[in-house]
């Protein structure tokens, strides 16, 4: 039998079933996980540890969570604040854009394959400031609306149209094959 | 509601990016980390401590004079001076066998 969230949820309040928890953990754990790992850039640790302070906080607000978004984007929101916090504190993870052309990890030449291609992507988001990459992966990879981005994010919903388009025409530009690829 | 745009190529891309995070202990590691659960044998004992008190009460100002004895004959003549104190005793004995048994089977 298949719990929906809603009942998970509420066994947990009710009667701190850690088993319930348990469930809501495994159902989210791969795009909170996914999510920061692309905030941090790619630093799988830094990533796991923040998504375990997620859950742990998950844990002990969850009284506060009233339902009127998805449970998802409720924990996207304790993620995104996790990872604020760090960069806070953490140079190498600040909200600047890595310049273009002054990465080495900038691919130059035109990739061979759509394997490539995605490789590159990833590199080329690792590039955006924090807030367009953070934009970028919420709507465009995770699927979520702009206003459960922006949500998500605490910001204007104009800020975060702003970031998404932003960021993809960055994606574009930092991406050599981008060009085949959309012509194919 | 406004959507992020579907049909940009980039959009597909990076969609196809999104693997599924294998869980490899992650959610143990989240369990084990979890502080200490609230003393759940707390509800039980409120439980039980006022059904006590309850019934405590029930007793002292249960009418055991008039409980007379019960026979068959006195319960087919409906007669309620005879039925209405046992109906008493009978509801007061359920209650405190209800609160026990809720109380022995909460589940944590």
């Amino acid at each position: 039998m298949s719990f929906t969230d809603a009942d998970l949820i509420a066994r947990v309040l009710s009667r701190e079933d850690q088993l319930a928890f348990a469930e809501l953990v495994r159902r989210y754990q791969s795009p909170v996980r996914a999510f920061l790992a692309r905030l941090v850039r790619g630093d799988t640790h830094l990533a796991d540890d923040l998504a375990q302070e997620t859950f742990l906080k998950a844990w002990r607000k969850l009284h506060t969570y009233r339902g009127t978004a998805r449970f998802s984007t409720w924990l996207f929101g304790i993620a995104f604040n996790e990872f604020r916090t760090v960069a806070r504190q953490r140079k190498e993870l600040a909200l600047e854009d890595v310049e273009e052309g002054s990465s080495t990890e900038t691919v130059q030449s035109a990739p061979d394959s759509r394997s490539d291609l995605r490789l590159d992507l990833t590199e080329a988001l690792k590039q955006l400031n924090s807030n367009e990459r953070a934009a970028v992966v919420l709507c465009c990879q995770n699927g979520l609306s702009h206003e459960e981005a922006a949500h998500v994010l605490n910001c204007p919903l104009g800020t975060v149209k702003t970031n998404v388009l932003r960021g993809k025409e960055k994606l574009k530009r930092r991406l050599p094959g981008y060009q085949h690829y959309e012509s194919a | 509601m406004s959507q992020p745009e579907d049909k940009d190529p980039l959009d597909v891309l990076l969609r196809e990016q999104q693997t599924y995070v294998e869980d490899d202990g992650f959610t143990t590691r989240v369990l084990a980390a979890l502080p200490p659960r609230r003393r759940t044998w707390l509800r039980p004992i409120l439980l039980l401590g006022a059904t006590a008190i309850g019934s405590a009460l029930s007793i002292r100002w249960l009418p055991w004079e008039n409980l007379s004895s019960l026979d068959v004959s006195a319960l087919l003549s409906l007669n309620s001076q005879v039925l209405l104190p046992w109906l008493l005793v009978i509801s007061v004995a359920a209650s405190l066998a209800w609160a026990v048994i809720a109380a022995v089977q909460w589940e944590d």
